[in-house]
């Protein structure tokens, strides 16, 4: 190793700077919440904590655990997350597979037609619109079925798929089995990575989405807990 | 990809192949067809949609009424034009899609930089995870926490200045319009920084090594390796990102984020500086019923996007040789 100069100790300084700061900006907000969520609500709006609860409470836990509203919300939240996630996965997962197959036949027009889909949408009232005549408003589908089908996910899948060897497929085929099978017993087993990935982003979206809640359903039965919190901010 | 599917090219018998072809990959074709379907039905007729910017649509006449309600020209872009809110609006969905473009794209570039000149590899790991976490979150949820950390009464910044003397009262941060765009570039930026870092982090991973250790030996120090180096190397990565997130200018640039800050950071108060193309395009369809004034405005943003993008990506293919398509 060679001599540290000048130049190295400024830099790392600088460096140590950039991390410290972007990980104290990052965390402590998450933190800060902690510890308000853990203090007596009256006494946490006098002020004052920063680093650790002045009055330390269960409470307010509590009352989220016994907010019907809020468990509702929540319920709704968690089943449209594993729902739309499963379906999703599994409905862009055959999409992909189907399109990663070379010798497909009218493959380039399928492909063609999914990028344009990608790229151009018809925006929000022309989407309503068509949401309000398959009748989906105002129902537990709205989560699911508008996001049934991704492209940017169907092309990261295919680009999975492509890579895994042909001789699997083949065996299986020679063995009878016909491309659904194949796909549940050979390529969902061997592409985990890429659908965990996919499952992640997918997940993420539906847990955080509270733009349908909002404004495509009015049951409040249905209502998500993004939405929820939503309210209860304004 | 399977024994039993054979590619026919310039047989005679070329029709009934591909029927049979079609036969044997027939689940494929299922698959495919599916896929295809759904995209026809959640983006192409929505596409298709987009005429009612130019027709008088009524809700009552269904998706038929897309193409049979009657024809009014650009009477709702001209309405649009004249309508007093036009000027503020256009005004600041430029202006906070510049202000986010000007600070969220570079930073993300200089920290991943700096994340690749840590040499505790522990640290260097903690550091660059915990940054993306706040990507996964909610916008909703951002918003409650830029609510606690902002409050003109107790929130936390507030506290401290007044705490450390520099106030004697708290700033009105979210009441006042000055602050908002601040607030939006600065949140956006907590948000997406190290998720976009990612990206650069992989590129400056693919960097050749022989090259440091050649630069190394002429002399080099860091600076003029990560100036020299570092980031011509990943030159084409930059350029690629700097078109997707013009590409989506005036959707806010490359997390996308401006409809939802505008729409849950916007209150009566901050009016004025938070109203932009989508959430008044939401107002007037949603809650007005003005379907057809709505998608025009809807549309007109949706042209400058696309005019956006294929400017930049050309500038970017004549001047660096790297473009998107």
């Amino acid at each position: 190793m060679m001599k540290r100069t000048t130049e190295d100790i400024v830099i790392d300084v600088i460096v140590f700077i950039i991390m410290i700061t972007v990980f104290i900006a990052t965390v402590y907000p998450f933190y800060y919440c902690l510890v308000i969520s853990f203090n007596e609500g009256i006494d946490a709006s006098r002020g004052g904590i920063f680093l650790w609860p002045r009055k330390f409470t269960l409470e307010n836990y509590k009352a989220v655990f016994s907010n019907e509203q809020l468990l509702s919300g929540f319920g709704v939240t968690i089943a449209r997350t594993i729902i739309g996630t499963v379906l999703s996965l599994f409905f862009t997962g055959l999409f992909a597979y189907s399109l990663s197959h070379k010798n497909l036949l009218f493959k380039n027009i399928y492909i063609t037609l999914m990028i344009i889909a990608m790229y151009f949408s018809g925006g929000l009232i022309p989407y309503f619109v068509l949401l309000k005549h398959l009748r989906l408003l105002n129902t537990f589908w709205v989560y699911i079925i508008p996001s049934l089908l991704s492209s940017f996910n169907a092309i990261i899948m295919m680009s999975f798929f492509r890579e895994i060897p042909n001789e699997l497929e083949e065996s299986a085929r020679i063995d009878g089995a016909n491309d659904l099978t194949i796909f549940f017993r050979i390529i969902f087993p061997v592409s985990s990575p890429v659908f965990a990935t996919v499952a992640l982003f997918n997940g993420v979206g539906h847990w955080n989405n509270w733009f349908d809640a909002a404004f495509f359903v009015n049951n409040r039965k249905l209502k998500t807990a993004a939405f929820m919190l939503m309210e209860l901010m304004n | 990809m399977s024994t039993n599917i054979i590619a026919v090219k310039g047989n005679k018998k070329n029709k009934k192949s591909i029927a049979k072809q079609f036969r044997l990959q027939i689940y494929l074709q299922v698959f495919a067809l599916m896929g295809i379907a759904y995209l026809i039905v959640f983006s192409y007729i929505p596409m298709f949609g987009i005429i009612i910017a130019f027709k008088n649509y009524k809700l009552t006449s269904g998706i038929m009424g897309f193409f049979t309600s009657e024809w009014v020209g650009l009477e709702y872009f001209k309405e649009f034009f004249t309508d007093i809110n036009f000027r503020p609006i256009v005004r600041n969905t430029v202006v906070i899609s510049v202000l986010k473009l000007i600070f969220t794209f570079p930073l993300p570039i200089l920290f991943a930089i700096a994340i690749n000149e840590v040499k505790n590899q522990k640290w260097k790991r903690l550091v660059q995870t915990v940054s993306y976490l706040p990507h996964f979150i909610s916008w909703v949820v951002v918003s409650g926490i830029i609510f606690s950390f902002l409050n003109e009464q107790n929130g936390l910044i507030n506290q401290i200045l007044v705490l450390l003397n520099i106030r004697e009262k708290g700033i009105p941060f979210l009441a006042e319009p000055k602050y908002f765009w601040g607030m939006l570039v600065i949140s956006d930026v907590w948000k997406e920084l190290g998720w976009w870092a990612i990206i650069f982090l992989a590129a400056i991973a693919g960097v050749d090594p022989t090259l440091y250790e050649a630069a190394v030996v002429d002399g080099a120090g860091r600076m003029r390796r990560i100036w020299h180096i570092t980031l011509p190397s990943i030159k084409g990565t930059i350029i690629i990102v700097l078109i997707l997130s013009l590409g989506n200018l005036f959707g806010g640039g490359l997390g996308g984020s401006n409809f939802d800050q505008c729409y849950l950071l916007g209150n009566p108060v901050n009016h004025s500086v938070s109203e932009i193309l989508q959430t008044y395009s939401l107002k007037m369809g949603l809650a007005q019923g003005r379907y057809s004034f709505a998608t025009a405005i809807g549309l007109l943003q949706s042209v400058i996007s696309l005019v956006l993008i294929y400017s930049s990506n050309k500038t970017a293919s004549k001047l660096s040789g790297v473009s998107l398509f």
